[in-house]
């Protein structure tokens, strides 16, 4: 039996692991990473949307780039990846057990990163086993990797950041999303995400869940119902859709098995999301040369799993001599600096399950946004994003504090202020001159950006919003201005289309309104095609 | 002694419920009534129902059942699901077929 030696094994080459991986690389360590799936960065790939955060945080970038930015980085520094390598186990004295094709081989780490990541969890209800019933990374896998249509009218249940991104992106495949179901009395996930899938149309319903999946050899229909206080369905409320397909999005659960299998001490701590290692502030097990990175130590954003994998990857390298504990110490400064930024805000891990009812700067959350998933016309004004003035100005409908300030970077004119502190809601300077460059818009990656000119003469107003679906409406085109809520309001022409590189993919579409619903209108819906 | 390891604990009947039918371990077809009756029948352990049921032990390896059944075993014995002990974890983490480990033998350099 052979035997290969590495200074670090890394096991997952998704976010973290990658990014642990060539940290310990650039400091001179031999690096492999093992990982089963057949193309590397984890769910990376199949992120198609624009990440929140700061430059340093790779925000307003699309996850699927960031995952190609990595896998560069990671050929530069030397990093072997090995796919289709199934690690199978993980042995005493660090040995690692691998399978890759038809064989099974043997590796011994000087250190070992474990970043498996996390899986979907399930939930029980009648029929759902049913084929139809999938989780909403599945369908995400479906349409953004494969290409592949998860179906024609989906119902998602979840209402956290993975439901609610899915069901975007659903719509973006061309889907019909019939329905928004959570359990929960109020969103999980970020105000701006559930305000884009509501103003296409997509009623939410809070306090809802599923009851039964309907159908004989596949799904055909679902019934949902409200719940009470203790999770009871309250009879009489049922719900009935047609659909053939029913996502799934309630949480993920860490893949921690090998970290058990290794002796590592484990807890189940349902804020990091199940099974979990205990690990010290840079993931070090219990273990001596045993470290874990990213979600399999608790679920979060892939944006903290690249800096935690940074941070194990450092440790490790002073673990085996490569660095000097004063080198490793700078490194892990920087690096938790930017982890903190990022564990900020409303939806910090420090403040899952409080009940916030007001932002950092005393302003009332929006209880409409909370349980319907869009901020009331009427609770809009109240946020120092939302401002008025002659000519075309920026109107920043961003009204929970999460930890995010791209839109200040992308003005030049300084019209946007969010200031040191990164989850500070933005604020319009009504002083500065908007130029109308439409780079607030498409750098917004909660699409929560709009341009209007409440005077655009005639007695309309033009309002210019973030578009991400096809066909791209042209110059010219009528249709219907949506409001927040996804309803009709009026009639709306398209009087301009801009698509840049510097957009990256964010189309801003101008529409031109009746006046009075300047700051009403918000999404366009072409008119059927005769 | 706690709630778990004191076994004369008096968790009240199997009530038979009805979505006792409803497949839980979808790799091994493992009922929910199954497993609650189990716990009944005094196994009150995840290794326990495991080996009883063989729920979690099929292509996935628990990876979509084992938050579920560990869920209905605490709420039968009236217990935090958080107290109750995960599966061992044991080699091979991911299913391989016995003629992939069967090849080793045929190259012993050692």
């Amino acid at each position: 039996m052979k035997i290969e030696r590495f200074d670090l094994i890394v096991v997952g080459a998704g976010p973290s692991g990658l990014s642990a991986a060539i940290e310990a690389a650039k400091h001179g360590m031999k690096v492999v990473v093992f990982d089963e799936n057949a193309r590397p960065g984890g769910q990376l790939f199949k992120q198609i949307h624009k990440f929140f955060g700061s430059k340093e945080h790779k925000a307003k970038i699309r996850g699927f780039h960031i995952g190609e930015q990595l896998l560069k980085e990671a050929d530069d520094a030397g990093v072997k990846v090995e796919l289709n390598a199934t690690v199978a186990g993980l042995y005493q004295d660090r040995e690692v057990v691998v399978r890759m094709g038809d064989e099974v081989h043997h590796f011994k780490g000087d250190a070992i990163i474990i970043a498996t990541g996390a899986a979907e969890n399930m939930v029980l209800f009648d029929g759902w086993t049913l084929p139809g019933v999938m989780g909403a990374g599945a369908a995400q896998t479906l349409m953004n990797l494969y290409g592949v249509k998860p179906g024609e009218r989906i119902l998602m249940l979840g209402s956290g950041n993975v439901g609610l991104v899915v069901s975007y992106q659903l719509l973006q495949a061309g889907c019909q999303v019939v329905a928004l179901v959570d359990a929960a009395p109020k969103i999980g996930g970020y105000g701006v995400h559930a305000a884009k899938v509501a103003r296409t149309g997509v009623p939410f319903y809070l306090s809802h869940t599923i009851k039964k999946a309907e159908g004989t050899d596949h799904v055909t229909g679902v019934t949902i119902a409200e719940v009470d206080n203790h999770f009871q369905f309250i009879p009489g409320t049922d719900k009935h859709f047609d659909v053939d397909t029913i996502c799934v999005a309630v949480g993920l659960s860490p893949m921690s098995q090998l970290l058990k299998m290794a002796g590592c001490k484990m807890e189940d701590n349902p804020k990091r999301g199940g099974q979990v290692p205990i690990i010290g502030e840079y993931g070090e097990t219990s273990v001596p040369g045993i470290f874990s990175a990213g979600d399999v130590s608790g679920i979060e954003e892939a944006s903290s799993a690249m800096i935690e994998g940074r941070m194990s990857g450092a440790v490790a390298a002073e673990y085996l001599g490569y660095i000097t504990k004063e080198e490793k110490e700078e490194i892990l400064a920087k690096l938790k600096a930017s982890l903190g930024s990022l564990r900020e805000g409303m939806f910090a891990p420090k403040n899952r399950g409080k009940d916030i009812k007001e932002t950092e700067e005393g302003i009332p959350i929006s209880t409409n946004l909370l349980h319907k998933g869009y901020v009331l016309d009427s609770e809009i004004e109240r946020f120092p994003g939302v401002t008025h003035k002659k000519g075309v100005h920026p109107v920043i409908e961003c009204t929970q504090n999460i930890p995010c300030n791209p839109c200040q970077d992308a003005c030049t004119r300084h019209c946007i202020k969010i200031g040191s502190h990164i989850t500070a809601l933005p604020a319009v300077d009504e002083t500065a001159d908007c130029i109308n460059c439409g780079m607030c818009v498409a750098s917004c990656p909660g699409q929560a950006i709009f341009l209007v000119n409440e005077d655009a003469g005639d007695r309309k107003a033009e309002i210019t919003l973030p578009y991400e679906f096809l066909p791209l409406p042209e110059t010219g085109m009528k249709g219907t201005a949506l409001g927040r809520d996804g309803q009709p309001l009026c009639d709306a022409e398209v009087t301009r289309v801009r698509s840049s590189k510097a957009f990256d993919g964010t189309n801003l579409l101008t529409i031109s309104v009746p006046a009075e619903f300047a700051m009403k209108a918000r999404f366009f819906k072409a008119a059927a095609q005769a | 002694m706690n709630e778990l390891s004191n076994r004369s604990r008096d968790i009240g009947e199997f009530i038979p419920q009805p979505d006792d039918d409803m497949i839980v371990c979808r790799c091994e077809e493992v009922t929910k009534g199954e497993i609650r009756k189990a716990v009944h029948e005094g196994l009150w352990t995840i290794a326990e129902i495991r080996r009883y049921l063989r729920c979690g032990m099929g292509l996935c390896q628990g990876q979509t059942c084992a938050k579920l059944v560990k869920g209905i075993v605490a709420r039968e014995l009236k217990v935090s699901p958080a107290l109750l002990e995960p599966a061992t974890s044991r080699s091979p983490m991911r299913p391989v077929e016995m003629h992939v480990f069967a090849k080793e033998t045929e190259d012993t350099d050692l």
